[in-house]
């Protein structure tokens, strides 16, 4: 077969897997107010009334701190766990427990960290994993 | 590698690395899909633009690397060395896609030759500079890499793609169509032109960066 025919069915095999990933997406998709902290289900409400607020350096994100929270919802010796923050549409990132020193929960169930990019910030919260 | 082939690299560069710091910002302010319309239409349309123009392997990549360049004068938004990293790797993808169908040595392709070239490059270079940047992102960052975090994101990467597939499907054929016009630059002129939209780009990136900063 040449390159002539190769190009127009690639084309469609990327089509293909493009709508076929979209409808998975969307069919996989959860939306629950409940979080799940280190094995514990939460809503967003008991977890304010749980934490110290904090707010980011710039003032932009206010919400409530990641290091106290872990610390209010039971785990112990901290410092030695890495954290797997994943929201409903499947993005996670994974963190230290420096980095949540520095992070914030907003209300909106959004993840800020001071110290990280803007690829840290998680949307729709669900889970937050202790390593 | 004659001097006009290297001034067209700058030029193209600088145009794409203006779109991505001015145009980009502009779109995710209003939020829009800024990813996959910088890719679907500006980046695949300067590059096919570029190399149908000049038919040349490489080219591409030194594309690549100047608009990667540019951006880093414009530190905003996240990562902008992984953004950077990314805008090279997609240069060099498309160079890869486009020696690798042997693109140049057909003088006139099918409007289904042109189709499938946009939709296959458009998404395999979205996807491939988004997977860049999940990969960069973090490496450059206090965090560190976790090879789960992307794994568990991979189908939502490659669903994203799709626009930018549908938008590169339109905008090879357009460029094509576009370059049927008989519009050609005089040889005295060309280096002024392209020099001056050159340097252009990079002033107003960096004046923008400087006004960015200081207001």
């Amino acid at each position: 077969m040449g390159k002539d025919h190769l190009l127009p069915i690639l084309a469609l095999s990327v089509l293909l897997i493009a709508s076929s990933s979209s409808l998975y997406v969307y069919a996989t998709q959860t939306t629950t107010e409940i979080l799940l902290i280190n094995g514990q289900e939460y809503t967003i409400d008991q977890l304010f009334s749980l934490a110290q607020p904090r707010t980011s350096n710039d003032s932009q994100y206010t919400g409530i701190a990641l290091d106290d929270l872990m610390r209010k919802t039971g785990v112990s010796n901290p410092e030695q766990h890495t954290y797997t923050i994943k929201g409903t549409d499947g993005y996670e990132k994974t963190v230290t427990w420096e980095n949540m020193k520095n992070g914030l929960l907003t209300y909106d169930r959004e993840s800020f960290f001071s110290d990280l990019p803007k690829a840290f910030r998680v949307k729709e919260i669900i889970t937050i994993e202790v390593n | 590698m004659n001097k006009k082939f290297i001034v067209g690299i700058i030029v193209f560069g600088s145009l794409w690395g203006f779109t991505e710091c001015i145009i980009g910002s502009l779109l995710r302010d209003v939020n829009l899909p800024a990813g996959a319309i910088m890719t679907g239409v500006f980046a695949i349309g300067l590059m096919t633009l570029s190399r149908t123009t000049f038919r040349q392997p490489g080219m591409q990549t030194g594309i690549g690397l100047v608009a990667g360049a540019l951006r880093f004068f414009n530190p905003f938004g996240g990562c902008f060395i992984c953004s950077a990293i990314a805008i090279m790797a997609e240069g060099l993808l498309f160079d890869l896609i486009w020696t690798g169908f042997s693109l140049d040595q057909k003088s006139s392709q099918s409007l289904i030759m042109q189709t499938s070239l946009g939709i296959t490059a458009a998404y395999l270079v979205y996807i491939g500079g988004y997977i860049i940047t999940q990969i960069l992102t973090p490496v450059f960052s206090s965090a560190g890499f976790y090879l789960e975090n992307l794994l568990v994101f991979i189908p939502q990467i490659l669903a994203s793609g799709l626009l930018a597939a549908l938008l590169g499907a339109g905008i090879v054929p357009a460029v094509v169509a576009l370059k049927r016009i008989p519009l050609t630059l005089q040889d005295r002129l060309y280096y002024p032109v392209t020099i001056g939209i050159s340097v252009f780009c990079w002033v107003f990136v960096i004046l923008n960066t400087i006004s960015i900063i200081w207001l």
